[in-house]
């Protein structure tokens, strides 16, 4: 999962941009501890006007996320599917 | 207000392995304040717990649940129709709350999901700093407001002791000296006067020394 | 009615008007007395009374009650220290009890370094008194005889008591008032934290001469000798309460190496030459931990040998 949020310093709601960062950190954190991999959220700051960047920032995600693989959890709950029809 | 912080996750984990349907159980007042255990951190912890087993394919039973106050009876009871569809309930409640909740539904586990800290202001965002100790016997009004229990180190009456720098406490550059703070204080009340006067040896037995205190008030017993 | 509180021989060097001399040592990280006694028995012809530490920084030691029981067995005179930091109220009594039944005649009264100094930092910490508080119950088991509970003492305690000052310490402009409080409570003799702004303590002494305070109590001023420039810039940046003139450090560093204890001794001799001219100052504390060997040379440097007879 990705957020976007305005360049720092440019937020309509003051600081929302900023607190945004601080619990994407802190799920990334956690995320990590529990071993999903804090990789898979990331925040990324751009301006409404810049299309081309953001999709840059989208494709960047896709990939990184297609290297990581499917979520533990997404594995585990195919694993419990397949028994589930198995049975 | 009671200032708690969220036990590190690796600890709850711990805590709720051995149980397959778990109550999250927030509450309103001072954990909400200070943003450790209200309905937004019950719905984060909540969600974590339940990544995490399922990665592990583990599917738990995990409910959230936020009541307005863990100390007081009356919230407490609103549980009562639902305990029982639970092996476990993590409090994210202070040390009272866990304790109050415990004592309600004896055959439940009642778990913590937070460390109780201190008693004390928000000072800042994000900045939460004790202020008082809760010895039964306030001598604020001596010492200019500020309290020489709960913010000097030594617990010094007749303060300062021999080892403040710059305003701050030998143990820590980030700790105010408390003396320093109330000479202040004094100052700009113009009761510098009062600094000389001798505090007497203190009667700890309303503090914890005395034992687990209780407050009765016959006035308000029916 | 004796006009002498205790047997304390540092009680009566400064009754008479002489200055006294006090030094300090530190019990070991152990159960051998060896070490303590042998200190002792080097300076014991040089001061009036040697003052035991109390778990000095928060380190585990051996007892200071323990240590002055050596030091007394063997004539040498102590002056127990007893912090506030490790004891509740019966035990501070009991230890008072403890140290009076070998007639230990001195004692000075301190709350301690906080225990995260030392090897016990998550340990509790007690201060059920304070220092001044504990300067208090001495006088009142000394002087009504009696326990803070309000029984009576068979034989009580005693004792010459003191406290300790800090000229140095923040905020500067109530240390003068701290010091009345402490004579208030009842200290009968101050030792300060060692001396090397020398202006700053004569102005501090000038403000307790005004306000009468030498006239109630004996201010020692305490003295440590400097072993080189490195403990210099070290009591001067690490040391809380410490204050250490940058022309201390100047002059030590312009000797070479192995000259720097030779001239840390000397300026420690020229500064005791200098405040035996000071108007309310009593004596010296000499505090020259694990330098206990060059007591005597300072102590004979400075004129004050042969310790008067009392």
């Amino acid at each position: 999962m990705y957020v976007v949020g305005c360049m720092e310093g440019d937020c309509h709601f003051n600081e929302g941009n900023f607190r945004a960062r601080k619990r994407v950190e802190q799920a990334a954190k956690v995320l990590d501890k529990i071993g999903i991999g804090g990789d898979r959220v990331k925040m990324y700051n751009l301006s409404s006007g810049e299309g081309p960047l953001f999709a840059q920032y989208s494709t960047e995600m896709v990939n990184l996320v297609k290297k990581m693989g499917p979520s533990p959890v997404r594995l585990a709950r195919q694993r419990m599917a397949k028994k589930a029809d198995a049975a | 207000m009671i200032i708690a912080e969220k036990k590190p996750i690796e600890e709850i984990i711990q805590e709720v392995e051995a149980y397959d349907r778990i109550l999250v159980l927030g509450c309103n007042e001072c954990v909400t304040v200070c943003e450790a255990g209200g309905k937004k951190e019950v719905e984060v912890l909540a969600s974590v717990l339940r990544m995490n087993f399922m990665a592990q394919g583990r599917e738990k039973t995990i409910d959230e649940r936020t009541l307005e106050r863990q100390c007081d009876h009356e919230y407490l009871e609103e549980i009562r129709d639902v305990i029982d569809q639970y092996d476990a309930v993590i409090s994210l409640a202070c040390g009272v709350g866990v304790q109050f909740a415990a004592e309600k539904y004896m055959t439940t586990p009642v778990l913590p999901g937070v460390n109780t800290v201190c008693l004390g202001a928000n000072e800042d965002r994000g900045l939460w700093t004790e202020r008082c100790q809760a010895c039964g016997t306030c001598v604020l009004a001596r010492t200019g407001g500020i309290c020489p229990v709960s913010r000097c180190a030594k617990r010094v009456l007749n303060g300062p002791c021999g080892g403040a720098s710059n305003g701050k406490c030998e143990i820590s550059k980030d700790t105010d000296c408390a003396w320093q703070l109330i000479i202040d204080r004094l100052k700009a009340l113009g009761k510098m006067e009062d600094y000389e006067k001798v505090a007497p040896v203190k009667d700890w037995s309303t503090d914890r020394a005395g034992g687990p205190r209780t407050v009765t008030r016959e006035d308000v017993k029916i | 009615m004796s006009e002498y509180v205790s047997d304390s021989r540092l009680e009566r060097v400064l009754k008479a008007g002489h200055l006294g001399v006090t030094s300090e040592c530190g019990p070991p990280r152990g159960s051998d007395p060896e070490g303590i006694k042998k200190k002792g028995l080097l300076i014991k012809d040089h001061v009036d009374a040697v003052n035991v530490t109390d778990n000095q920084t928060a380190m585990t030691r051996m007892s200071s009650l323990a240590a002055c029981v050596h030091l007394k067995l063997l004539g040498i005179e102590p002056v127990l220290q007893m912090v506030t930091r490790d004891r509740n109220r019966v035990a501070l009594q009991s230890d008072i009890l403890g140290a009076a039944s070998f007639d230990i005649p001195n004692m000075l009264c301190l709350s301690g370094d906080h225990q995260s100094f030392g090897d016990c930092a998550q340990g509790q910490n007690v201060h059920d008194l304070d220092s001044m508080q504990l300067v208090q119950t001495v006088r009142y088991m000394r002087d009504e005889g009696k326990f803070l509970g309000g029984d009576d003492i068979k034989r009580p305690p005693r004792m010459f008591v003191g406290a300790a000052a800090n000229p140095f310490a923040d905020p500067f402009e109530i240390r003068v008032p701290r010091l009345a409080k402490k004579i208030a409570c009842g200290a009968e003799f101050i030792q300060t934290q060692c001396i090397y702004n020398m202006d700053k303590f004569k102005e501090w002494m000038r403000r307790a001469v005004d306000r009468g305070l030498t006239e109630k109590t004996f201010i020692m001023a305490g003295m440590t000798p400097m072993k080189s420039v490195g403990m210099a810039k070290y009591m001067k940046n690490k040391v809380p309460g410490m204050d250490v003139p940058d022309d201390i450090i100047d002059r030590l560093s312009g000797v070479e190496k192995k000259k720097q204890a030779e001239e840390g001794i000397t300026i420690c001799v020229e500064h005791i030459q200098e405040l035996k001219e000071v108007s309310g100052v009593a004596g010296f504390h000499i505090m020259a931990i694990e330098w206990e060997e060059k007591v005597p040379e300072i102590v004979e440097r400075s004129g004050l040998y042969p310790r008067p007879e009392v």
